[in-house]
């Protein structure tokens, strides 16, 4: 579903993607950890696009990002992206956040975009907020509603960047409980995050980022309990005492 | 005497009507030209084009940078040398679009620019095409900040209309200067132009000073 292939990103002189060899299987929940400025969220980025990247091939669902011609909108439509900050659209209520890529991208009717937009609120928990505003929401609550407008695109691929770092920790399990029922779903899933139970819990895969680099990769248990290198050792102690 | 002369000015009175219209004939034109204009201008140059941005920066330091008389005197005079022969009136409407177009261009392009990369970045991750992210999401939000300051720009435009009475446009300003050469009491005659001009930019003030109002109300909220 996701090939990276030597892939490289600079920032001028920064080399923040170093030489990323990385495959997700359709189905596959992978989780990307690693310290800050480590380059995990400029590598899913570069999976939608949102980032570009100067050396190395990268096909997402078939479709090479390293060429340039690809069509981005087309491609963007198969991806649910999540950010860290929501980033809701605050001039709209939470149905009309849902509702905004299928009507315009998918061209569905808005009766049809706001039935699948009721229905994917309902899948997080929110069908109650539909004619809410962003601001009326709490951070917990925009962030699932984010969740569902990615959703609303029924795309192949759903990816988060610290979906839950800007949340108040009572509101962290609201977001990951929907998470975890997308994933066992079998979403296809890229998820940075150091919530450690999340990827115990559902993650196939977890990937050690310093860098730039793609340090370890490995199933959680083997992970968390038996890194194998320093470096994710000392990362997960760190985080274990935080 | 001077009831004699606001009784002539009475009898006259239509004549100030027929160039109160013609101000509002130029200021509407330009304001509607400077305004679609403007924001596309704007648009252009709240974006990463860095050879576009540089060209609309020009274009409005220099009319920014220059007093619109001159500008006026350049269409009107100096145009026809380059083959743009326009009459008092197109001159006058033309003048005043590119004029407005620089300021709504700078107001629109700010309001652009104080919408979160965040939301670009939503929109497109979504699968919109930059001109539906424009639409959707950005222009609707933007214009939360363009609006106050784009109805006061509209006060300054049809204030600044009056300049086109240097080339011949018969509209309030020049009704002034016409008849006060028949009605030599100056303060009378460019009392009642100041106050036409001030009846139709009093409702723009007020709606301004609402719209700006409403949005400190809305930033409160958010």
């Amino acid at each position: 579903m996701i090939k990276f292939d030597g892939v490289h990103k600079w920032y001028g002189k920064l080399h923040v993607l170093n030489d990323i060899s990385l495959d997700v299987a359709s189905g596959e929940v992978v989780v990307i950890c690693g310290p800050s400025g480590s380059g995990k969220s400029t590598l899913i980025r570069c999976i939608n696009r949102l980032e570009k990247f100067q050396k190395g091939e990268l096909y997402v669902d078939d479709m090479p990002l390293h060429d340039y011609s690809t069509n981005l909108t087309k491609l963007r439509a198969e991806i649910g992206f999540v950010f860290q900050q929501f980033h809701l659209y605050p001039h709209m209520t939470a149905l009309q956040n849902v509702t905004l890529a299928p009507m315009h991208v998918r061209k569905l009717s808005r009766k049809d975009a706001e039935a699948v937009g009721r229905q994917k609120l309902v899948r997080v928990g929110l069908e109650d907020k539909a004619d809410a505003y962003p601001t009326q929401l709490s951070g917990g609550q925009q962030q699932r509603v984010a969740i569902a407008r990615g959703l609303a695109m029924s795309p192949k691929i759903m990816l988060f960047d610290e979906p839950t770092s800007a949340l108040d920790p009572e509101m962290i399990g609201e977001v990951l409980d929907v998470m975890v029922k997308l994933a066992k779903e079998g979403m296809t899933m890229c998820v940075v995050t150091h919530e450690m139970g999340f990827a115990r819990q559902v993650a196939d895969r977890v990937i050690f980022m310093d860098d730039g680099q793609l340090i370890e990769t490995g199933p959680p248990v083997q992970f968390f309990d038996n890194p194998q290198t320093k470096r994710a050792a000392q990362f997960i102690s760190k985080i274990l005492t935080h | 005497m001077m009831t004699f002369y606001f009784q002539r000015l009475v009898e006259i009175f239509p004549f100030f009507l027929k160039g109160l219209w013609m101000t509002v004939v130029v200021a509407a034109s330009g304001l509607i030209f400077g305004t679609i204009c403007g924001f596309i201008l704007g648009i252009l140059r709240s974006g990463k084009n860095k050879l576009v941005t540089r060209m609309i920066g020009v274009y409005v330091a220099v009319i920014r940078g220059t007093p619109f008389v001159v500008q006026i005197f350049i269409v009107f005079f100096i145009f026809p040398e380059w083959g743009i022969q326009l009459e008092a009136l197109p001159a006058a409407i033309l003048a005043l679009s590119i004029l407005g177009t620089a300021f709504i261009c700078e107001i629109v392009a700010g309001g652009v620019k104080a919408v979160s990369t965040g939301q670009w970045e939503a929109a497109a991750s979504s699968g919109l095409t930059r001109i539906q992210q424009l639409r959707l999401v950005i222009i609707p939000q933007a214009m939360q900040t363009i609006l106050p300051p784009l109805v006061g720009q509209y006060v300054l435009l049809i204030k600044d209309s009056s300049v086109v009475s240097v080339i011949g446009v018969v509209e309030l300003t020049r009704v002034g200067w016409v008849t006060v050469v028949r009605i030599p009491e100056g303060l009378m005659v460019f009392s009642l132009v100041g106050f036409l001009y001030f009846v139709i930019s009093y409702p723009l003030i007020r709606l301004s000073n609402y719209l700006e109002e409403r949005m400190a109300v809305q930033e409160t909220k958010l």
